[in-house]
């Protein structure tokens, strides 16, 4: 599986082993994460009970390092990124994506964690199937 | 020309697949002429097209081995 891309939720397991791995590199003071979190919309009366992910992933890796290089590009004082994005089927309440942006100040942390949000919507070659309780589904687009 | 199709999202539920062969296709718009004579719904959707892993615009010449995918709108993040 392409190294962007992980089967099922993102764990609190997974979250931490991140976040014990910051501290390493001295130079950075601000890191900015984003959670994607599977939502129960209501839609013409259906709720919203799972969201099955699917990616093309030989395509995965190389829009990910794009979309990296145009935060690295934008954010000179961006140091590190790190992209994880669910497949699978995931339930209503569980992490689909996690994102961290590493940099030597919270400025550009946060706003290069928010642009990072923007440009994986865009770019990203993942496609969301929602689930309804009455098990009918709809495949979304992002707006 | 030997090439993989892949279809991706709502594609591959109205192709009834997630992959296809075709053997003697030359260029993207030929193959697109192939695709929505097999698969004639696919015309109502709005999709793009990569060639091994390649987002390409209009036509182009297909090589033995190459993989077209068809891609509808991202929904990721």
């Amino acid at each position: 599986m392409a190294n962007f891309l992980i089967q099922g939720p993102v764990s609190p397991d997974q979250i931490a082993s991140q976040v014990k791995n910051l501290g390493i590199r001295k130079d950075m003071g601000g890191h900015s994460i984003f959670l994607g979190q599977v939502r129960d919309d209501l839609s013409d009366g259906r709720r919203v009970r799972a969201i099955e992910y699917s990616a093309y992933e030989g395509m995965v890796s190389n829009e990910a390092e794009k979309i990296k290089k145009i935060i690295f590009n934008e954010f000179s004082d961006v140091l590190e990124i790190v992209i994880i994005h669910s497949v699978g089927i995931l339930k209503a309440g569980e992490i689909s994506m996690f994102v961290l942006v590493s940099a030597g100040h919270r400025d550009h942390a946060i706003k290069a964690c928010q642009k990072l949000v923007e440009l994986i919507k865009e770019r990203l070659p993942v496609w969301k199937k929602e689930i309804f309780d009455d098990n009918t589904h709809r495949w979304q687009e992002n707006g | 020309m030997k090439v993989k199709i892949l279809f991706f999202g709502v594609l591959s539920e109205v192709a009834g697949t997630g992959i296809k062969f075709y053997d003697d296709v030359r260029t993207i718009e030929h193959l697109k002429l192939r695709i929505f004579d097999d698969y004639p719904e696919i015309i109502h959707y709005k999709f793009n097209v990569s060639v091994n892993n390649e987002f390409i615009n209009g036509d182009r010449e297909l090589e033995n081995g190459d993989e077209i995918a068809f891609l509808p709108p991202f929904a990721g993040g």
